[in-house]
């Protein structure tokens, strides 16, 4: 091709992603030493950890799919980040055994005498087993990692020879993966966190999960894209439109999580069921409403004030700051959603866990998304390194280059 | 740099037929408003709306006089074909607003030569969706106490019940709307007035123009303004029906209280409005001939949104399905499978899964999607469907709740059927006069989709 074509690749990025391995390192330390002194609280503190990751990247699935499905310029600029994210799912399978290991001490479905002294859990036994769960696992890591190396491998193609077919069958198998996508996390989130209260039940549930996983998709692409349009090969490359795009598109998130998460509280507050409103009693007594105020603010709040303007849009370190809040605040989430769940000597009272207790072994929690995201950011690193970080055979490569050059 | 190669078959099809200039455009969409004679089809099918928009004087007369004891609501269905009809066509108004407002801020160009149409069809669909609870009060005439007004009666509204934040939602939603419609007409109607033969035309096109003359200053205004409002009409496609689904959601009923309504809802909403958007589209554009704007990439993309809200309502089906068994709660239970899959309505139920579920898959085939036959049919199968959907909400829930000793069933009267066809006789009748008096695409946005309306050199992509 002409002289004028650069080569995107930047095989120095594996050299940065190595350093990840200390953070994965002594976080696993951490794990190590959190599953021997706090043996009982290890596997729901991993399990924190966890759900960060794989939200992550399942996030970074979900919009590689809408970004096949949709175009734009934005889908261009941040497909290779988002293929590198999504590649991470086969490690994250194995990186499941943990959780496997400790289901016996985080879901009380599993231990028969509770389901034997109680109908609602006898009811749910056709569902809520382990072998059920363990099969519905294998089969959601089978659907995820199948769906994401097919498109990586495709989008190689793409790259490599630019025939035509290679796209037409990304964007083919886009939308039934979509389908699928909604339907294996709608029950993932059942299995995984839903049954941590196994009477407790929600429909908005799963679509929280969805919002929360593209979300913390979008801060962690956004801070990449800007990391990347610092240095070479992409210096220069990524415009103020398509900052201004993707910061669009995060504000978009912002507000439909704080939409779902705001729907289905006044919905239970409203309806005050038995059946449903400890989940809320369990995460706003004790402490946790300061944790609840604390993501309305930082989860919410700011980053939806400033994202309103233009110029914060587009201006690179802003946004990758405003993304970097949100991306600790998914954290937040996630532990104020799943740590209350069990309070040790189970039940479902209205006295959960104290907050206070549950920051004395939030140690682990953090080795947790340390040991797992640090694996994490080195395999995601040395994927964007293996390959050009712009897809220049898409069809869209041009335009979406030019999109702000004028 | 070397231009690439893009592949035929990854070209996406023009938003408008090759070999237009700026004339042309102007002349085709005009000469409906402005030289063609009363066609006689249009004149037929207007005719035939305003007998079925009478139905709606008589039966809001029925009421008025004898009170809404002349519809089928009763103890223990208190909501009935009002609130359904309610329901329905505030959801067919989205599709007007997500087009004009959301789709503009996404930069999708192909949204210029339907948004027009579409935004008309909002504010149709809200007039009419408007009238139903208006009726329903029983005492219209007394709806002012909705509104938090000074007053010496002792009056101050619950703002607890999101009834009435139904009254804010719908009726903010329905300023904007005509706001947002309004100003974008300003330009075209500017054309109209100088265009126009007919004196008594040029004074009503002149005052509706509000003055303008077409500066680069009154550019560059309207251009905020716009934008502005699709801002502000953004978060209106959703709240709407959101605050619609709230009244039912924040009650306890089984069938109403589930917290997925919210985004099910405003789903539900732009799949009714889309597929309403269609059944209009298909026949007005084969009358007046408009292929060369309103293109097949068109249609296609519109099925392409049907589609993918109709996966999302056909998502919510089977996510009640699902936490209705997974609850063990023995009303969610009920409601699902005694009530709604086998009770007295289950006919409903399983035409709403064929209609919203089964048949819109369909449009997974391009093929299909491109076939105006097909789409035409599968539109007016997605609109029966989702007004099913809200008849199986409102009605099954109420016949059959917590207490077998007050169930009871629900049979509209005459009157139902009388209001609920009547506006869609007014619904029609409106827009058979909007695609006659009102340019019904966007002209001046339509040249900016040529290429001659581009800067020399720059990219076409805007």
């Amino acid at each position: 091709m002409a002289d004028g074509q650069k080569s995107y690749l930047a095989p120095d990025l594996a050299a940065s992603g190595s350093r990840y391995l200390i953070v994965a390192a002594a976080g696993a330390a951490g794990l190590a030493a959190g599953w021997f002194i706090n043996h009982d609280q290890f596997f729901l503190s991993y399990l924190v950890g966890y759900v960060f990751w794989i939200n992550m990247a399942l996030g970074m699935l979900f919009l590689l799919m809408i970004q096949h499905l949709t175009g734009g310029a934005w889908g261009v600029l941040t497909r290779r980040v988002l293929e590198s994210g999504a590649r991470t799912l086969p490690a994250l399978a194995v990186l499941f055994v943990p959780v496997i290991v400790g289901m016996h001490s985080l879901y009380e479905w599993t231990h028969a005498d509770a389901v034997a002294a109680d109908k609602i859990l006898q009811h749910k036994a056709p569902y809520l087993n382990t072998t059920g769960f363990l099969t519905r696992a294998a089969v959601y890591f089978v659907v995820w990692g199948a769906v994401a190396l097919l498109l990586a491998a495709w989008s190689r193609g793409q790259d490599l020879t630019g025939r035509p077919e290679f796209t037409h069958r990304m964007r083919t198998l886009s939308g039934p993966g979509v389908v699928m996508y909604g339907l294996t996390v709608t029950f993932m989130s059942t299995d995984w966190f839903m049954s941590l209260e196994p009477h407790w039940f929600s429909t908005m549930y799963p679509v929280l999960f969805v919002v929360g996983q593209g979300l913390a998709a979008f801060t962690l692409t956004i801070i990449t894209v800007v990391w990347l349009s610092g240095r070479a090969p992409l210096a220069g490359v990524v415009t103020q439109k398509h900052l201004h795009d993707l910061g669009k598109l995060m504000l978009a998130f912002v507000l439909l999580w704080a939409y779902t998460n705001f729907s289905q509280f006044l919905i239970t507050w409203s309806g005050n069921l038995r059946e449903e409103v400890p989940w809320y009693l369990k995460r706003t007594q004790e402490g946790w409403l300061a944790v609840a105020l604390i993501l309305v603010i930082f989860h919410f709040a700011l980053p939806f004030v400033l994202l309103l303007s233009r110029k914060v849009k587009q201006n690179a370190r802003l946004l990758a700051g405003i993304a970097a809040v949100l991306l600790v605040m998914r954290a937040v989430d996630l532990f104020w959603f799943l740590r209350p769940a069990v309070p040790h000597g189970g039940g479902e009272g209205h006295h959960g866990l104290s907050l206070m207790t549950a920051l004395s072994t939030v140690w682990i929690d953090l080795s947790a998304l340390a040991a797992i995201g640090g694996l994490w950011m080195f395999l995601f690193m040395r994927g964007l390194s293996k390959r050009p970080l712009l897809p220049v055979n898409d069809p869209h490569f041009e335009e979406a280059l030019a999109h702000g050059r004028h | 740099m070397e231009a690439r190669v893009i592949h035929e078959s990854l070209k996406p099809a023009p938003v408008i037929a090759p070999g237009h200039t700026f004339e042309s455009v102007t002349e085709k969409i005009n000469a409906v408003v402005l030289t063609k004679k009363f066609g006689f089809g249009w004149i037929v099918g207007l005719a035939i709306a305003f007998m079925l928009a009478n139905l709606l004087l008589l039966s809001t007369a029925v009421i008025l006089i004898g009170g809404v004891g002349g519809f089928g609501i009763n103890a223990p269905v208190g909501w009935g074909f009002d609130i359904v009809n309610f329901v329905w066509w505030i959801g067919i108004g989205h599709a007007g607003t997500l087009i004009s407002a959301i789709l503009l801020l996404l930069n999708q160009s192909w949204r210029t030569s339907i948004n027009r149409f579409a935004e008309a069809m909002t504010l149709f669909a809200v007039a009419c969706a408007g009238l139903f609870p208006l009726i329903h009060m029983g005492r219209p005439y007394f709806f002012y106490w909705l509104l938090p007004y000074p007053n010496v009666i002792a009056l101050w509204p619950q703002t607890r019940s999101p009834l009435v934040w139904d009254v804010f939602a719908v009726t903010t939603y329905a300023t904007v709307s005509l706001m947002f419609w309004l100003v974008g007409l300003i330009p075209d109607i500017a054309t109209l007035r100088d265009r126009t033969k007919s004196t008594v035309l040029k004074y009503v096109y002149g005052i509706l123009s509000m003055g303008w003359r077409g500066s680069a200053r009154h550019w560059h205004n309207y251009e905020s303004a716009y934008l502005l409002l699709a801002g502000l009409a953004t978060p209106l496609v959703v709240s709407v029906h959101t605050v619609v689904s709230f009244d039912f959601a924040v009650g306890i009923i089984p069938g109403w209280h589930s917290t997925i309504f919210p985004p099910y809802f405003v789903a539900g909403a732009i799949f009714s409005g889309f597929a309403m958007v269609l059944t209009l589209i298909i026949p007005v554009r084969a009358y007046y001939k408009m292929h060369d704007f309103i293109t097949d990439r068109h249609l296609d993309n519109m099925a392409k949104v049907m589609l993918a809200t109709g996966l999302i309502v056909f998502y919510g089906y089977a996510n009640e399905v699902f936490y209705a068994w997974y609850s063990a709660s023995k009303w969610e239970q009920y409601m699902m499978f005694g009530n709604r899959m086998q009770g007295p309505y289950m006919w409903f139920y399983w035409a709403l899964i064929l209609c919203n579920g089964l048949v819109p898959q369909i449009l997974w085939s391009k093929k299909m999607r491109l076939n105006v036959y097909v789409l035409f049919i599968v539109s007016i199968i997605v609109n029966i469907g989702m007004w099913l959907e809200r008849f199986i909400i409102v009605v099954t829930s109420l016949a059959q709740d917590f207490l077998p000793s007050s169930w009871g069933m629900y049979y509209p009267t005459v009157w139902d059927f009388g209001f609920f066809i009547g506006t869609i006789g007014f619904f029609l009748s409106l827009m058979f006069l909007f695609v006659r008096f009102v340019p019904m695409i966007s002209v001046f946005e339509v040249r900016m989709l040529l290429p001659e309306s581009k800067p020399k050199g720059a990219a076409a992509h805007e």
